[in-house]
């Protein structure tokens, strides 16, 4: 039987349509892994469930309840718990205060009643088969138990069903196993679990059946029992996405960045040679540790190990001296990373061209604006006056600003981190044709994406991160999304097979 | 028809200009408001407003001295920083110049060691805030108490000779041939015909030094990166731990300054009263300025007109007649707080208003 039914949803952004009449269904008892690749629709999916988005149409039928118009506080009454990848604890509470945030017992005098909440969490955790001393504070416990933390409130608050998002990110090997040792538990005394993963092991060890999301639609519903990952890989990306390809072979300089075995934090030993000219794609899904790496190739976070060097001189340091040795790095997340919000848009072009000059400390705002037209007109850059704030311009155009920063720095290696998050349709094609060009101009470019089309469209070689190391690299005429996935989730090791190119 | 429309469009100009000159120098407004109510507090009181009120005004304790002060004050409010110290740093700094001028005689290693002595309390606040990463209201309530409890220790143990004075305070000797030019001739001088002290052009200078600084500069710009977004402009490439030290040193030796001028203007200073709230009245010629309490913006222009607003805020409460010293201080309080409020509510009130407006525009759409 069924304890969720979600029939024809439909959600509509601005004009962008999310969901296209999507069906989802969760039987009593199961784990049901959800999948699709960033932007399939999964999240909004989950969104109009737990109440947070309504639909435009559709049906939501859940314990044999129809619920017309879910709100937040309905639908966790209902019985839904969501356990977020970023968890939702409060550090500075002990564990049982946690789970009883907000629905405290309290005894005779009105004052809380702690042996009581202590017993009574005792109990739950040892229901999940944990030990965690319900008196210590969360904010020392290991993130594999602050989600069980999680997992165990969602249980006193009786829930039926649980949202897993991305539950094993932050977990090593032998706590995910203890984590799936526990789901199987907790389904056999009849809780059902939605199960939202990239890791494609993971899926196939865990789940009974599987949904399939791509552009905001429903694709299949199947066992995972039987599937293979060949299969379910190519529901999640479908057939080849054909886009105009503007990629164009290059004349290749020399060498000009050398990775050996450098190591930081969430990365290790990694090895890479980058030519002059060169366009490099690093890929991998969220805590693979491609961020990690290209911001310590830019000094953001200390290398803890091996070297790093341009033009074969060893650069170490702050961000500074990467930026003496004519390296540049937009980095992700826009708002939080880049904006500088009181300033204008040329105080914005400049902050970064100002700590490399410091040896003519006074501004010639003549120069600037000068200088500033003309990198307007090459990145097409819809602005009107130089003068008007940073957050006048649309993301796009903001993020075109960022480029022009690190441009008018000189650099020859252009590191991008994410660089089309957040940016429509359009700005993306002309960011993808301006790496093109800086290319052609012989600057060397490293682009973190998890966009895997877009990679196709202009790398010369995809390096492919999972779980922190270096899984392969591909060549130009290799890469395509469906590889690109295998590796990435890790299902290559487990019997994937690669499309035959 | 069409001149109808062109007086619309030259009225919509004349708004648009009148809106973007209060958002950007509505620290002018404000002293010009506060000016012309002190004008009726005068002509109530049956005097005559004159040039010598305005000068009178330009040469208060309160614009030279705190107005100092206050433009470091500015650089450390932008960064996102507070430094309650500068009140009893004031008092250690003119202390320690006053006694070097009595044992040196000299003009100019007086001011040297006035500056040097500023710059060190201030890097002593800078290290701790920027490099040992502690909050700076928690640092800088420490040596608040530190730099002036220092000044009251050391008044009575060293030699009066050098000191200056045999009661708890410290002056300048006026044995030393240096003190008539110092003292009468510089502190407390005047320009003739405008009757305004050299102090106040010395004031006026460093002002505009700070503010071509703040503005044109590389380094003034990433003071006002580092407040707005601390985290772009680090990733940006500047070192934003040391711009955040850099501007509580810079207060340091804004502060030595104002204890030259100080000791010159008065002669002494008493270290069990003087400066004493002069971090506050920094701050509140800063926030009268225009400038943000959560850092990234403001003018040092705004500074200045704020030094002037809070000293003439001051002169009216003193003019009122019936009003006891007791309960002046609310006063200066309740004007403090009511342009707090205005910065803050107003820009939420603002958009509140703008909602509104969308909506019901929207909802005229849908009815056509």
């Amino acid at each position: 039987m069924n304890i969720l039914e979600m029939k024809n949803i439909s959600k509509t952004f601005g004009g962008a349509k999310a969901l296209i009449d999507v069906h989802f269904e969760v039987e009593d008892g199961e784990i049901h892994a959800l999948l699709g690749e960033n932007g399939a629709g999964k999240s909004t999916l989950m969104n109009i469930l737990t109440g947070v988005v309504q639909s435009d149409s559709g049906t939501i039928k859940f314990a044999e309840k129809w619920y017309p118009h879910p709100t937040i506080l309905e639908m966790e009454h209902a019985g839904i718990a969501f356990v977020h990848q970023e968890l939702n604890v409060v550090n500075d509470l002990t564990v049982f205060e946690n789970i009883f945030l907000n629905k405290e017992f309290k005894n005779k005098l009105g004052l809380l009643d702690k042996k009581r909440m202590i017993a009574e969490t005792n109990e739950l955790v040892e229901k999940l088969g944990v030990e965690i001393d319900p008196n210590v504070m969360v904010s020392e416990l290991k993130t594999s138990e602050k989600q069980l933390l999680e997992i165990s409130r969602a249980l006193h608050e009786d829930a039926k069903l649980l949202i897993l998002d991305e539950p094993t990110t932050a977990l090593s090997q032998k706590e995910v196993d203890h984590l799936f040792g526990i789901l199987r538990r907790l389904k056999k005394q009849g809780k059902s679990f939605i199960f939202i993963s990239h890791k494609m092991p993971e899926v196939l060890e865990i789940s009974d059946r599987y949904t399939v999301l791509r552009n905001g639609e429903y694709i299949t519903c199947g066992q995972i029992k039987g599937a293979t990952p060949h299969e379910i890989t190519s529901y999640m990306v479908g057939e080849q996405y054909i886009d105009k390809d503007i990629y164009e072979p290059r004349k290749l300089g020399d060498e000009i960045i050398k990775l050996n075995k450098f190591s930081g934090h969430g990365f290790e030993d990694v090895d890479l040679t980058v030519k002059k000219g060169e366009i490099i794609a690093f890929t991998g899904l969220a805590g693979s540790g491609a961020s990690e790496c290209m911001q310590t190739m830019f000094g953001v976070l200390p290398a803890t190990a091996g070297t790093i060097s341009v033009n074969g001189k060893m650069i170490q340091g702050s961000i500074s001296s990467f930026m003496k040795n004519s390296i540049a790095m937009l980095p992700s997340n826009r708002k939080e990373n880049s904006v500088i919000p009181d300033m204008d848009i040329l105080e914005n072009t400049y902050i970064a061209e100002h700590t490399l000059s410091k040896n003519k400390p006074i501004i010639s705002k003549k120069n600037e604006t000068k200088k500033y037209e003309n990198l307007k007109e090459m990145l097409w850059i819809k602005a009107q006056n130089a003068e008007d704030p940073i957050n006048s311009l649309s993301g796009g155009n903001q993020q075109k600003v960022f480029l022009a920063r690190w441009l008018n720095t000189e650099a020859k290696v252009l590191l991008f981190d994410n660089p089309t998050q957040g940016v429509d349709v359009g700005a993306k094609a002309e960011i993808y044709r301006l790496i093109l060009e800086f290319a052609n101009q012989g600057k060397t470019v490293i682009i973190n994406t998890l966009e895997i089309p877009e990679i196709k469209k202009v790398s010369d070689r995809c390096v492919v991160f999972y779980e922190g190391k270096v899984q392969t690299i591909l060549n130009h005429d290799e890469i395509n999304e469906h590889d690109v996935m295998l590796y990435s989730t890790n299902a290559i090791n487990i019997g994937g097979q690669k499309d035959a190119v | 028809m069409q001149s109808k429309k062109k007086t619309t469009n030259k009225v919509a100009g004349a708004g648009k200009f009148i809106k973007e000159a209060w958002s950007k120098y509505s620290f002018i407004f404000v002293f010009v408001i506060v000016l012309i109510v002190y004008v009726f507090t005068i002509q109530a009181n049956g005097n005559t407003f004159r040039w010598g009120h305005i000068a009178a005004i330009l040469s208060s304790q309160n614009t030279v001295i705190v107005g100092t002060i206050a433009l470091g004050m500015a650089l450390v409010i932008i960064t996102g920083q507070i430094d309650l110290s500068v009140g009893s740093a004031l008092v250690l700094c003119s202390g320690v110049t006053i006694m070097v001028f009595n044992m040196t005689n000299s003009i100019l290693i007086t001011l040297l060691a006035a500056l040097a002595i500023g710059a060190v309390c201030g890097a002593i606040n800078g290290v701790l805030a920027g490099f040992a990463k502690m909050p700076p209201f928690i640092v800088t309530l420490g040596t608040m108490l530190i730099y002036r409890s220092l000044a009251l220790a050391y008044v009575r143990e060293i030699d009066p000779a050098v000191t200056g004075s045999s009661s708890s305070q410290f002056a300048l000797l006026s044995d030393n041939s240096n003190y008539d030019f110092l003292r009468m001739q510089f502190g407390t001088g005047k320009l003739a015909g405008v009757n305004i002290p050299y102090i106040t052009f010395v004031f006026v200078f460093v002002m505009l030094l700070f503010l071509l600084i703040s503005k044109n500069t590389k380094y003034g710009k990433s003071v006002y990166a580092t407040g707005s977004n601390e985290k772009a402009t680090r990733l940006a490439g500047v070192k934003v731990q040391w711009i955040k030290v850099s501007v509580f040193i810079i207060t340091g030796i804004l502060v030595g300054l104002a204890s030259f001028i100080q000791a010159c203007k008065i002669g002494n200073v008493t270290p069990a009263s003087s400066g004493k709230s002069y971090e506050m009245y920094a701050i509140a010629a800063v926030v009268l300025g225009g400038v943000s309490m959560a850092g990234g913006r403001g003018n040092l222009l705004g500074v200045f007109f704020g030094a002037l607003s809070y000293t003439t805020i001051n002169f009216i409460i003193v003019s009122i007649p019936s009003l006891s010293t007791d309960i002046q201080d609310t006063f200066q309080g309740l004007v403090l707080i009511l342009v707090i409020l205005v910065q803050t509510v107003g820009p939420v009130i603002k958009e509140r208003a703008q909602d509104i407006m969308k909506r019901s525009k929207s909802r005229k759409m849908q009815l056509q």
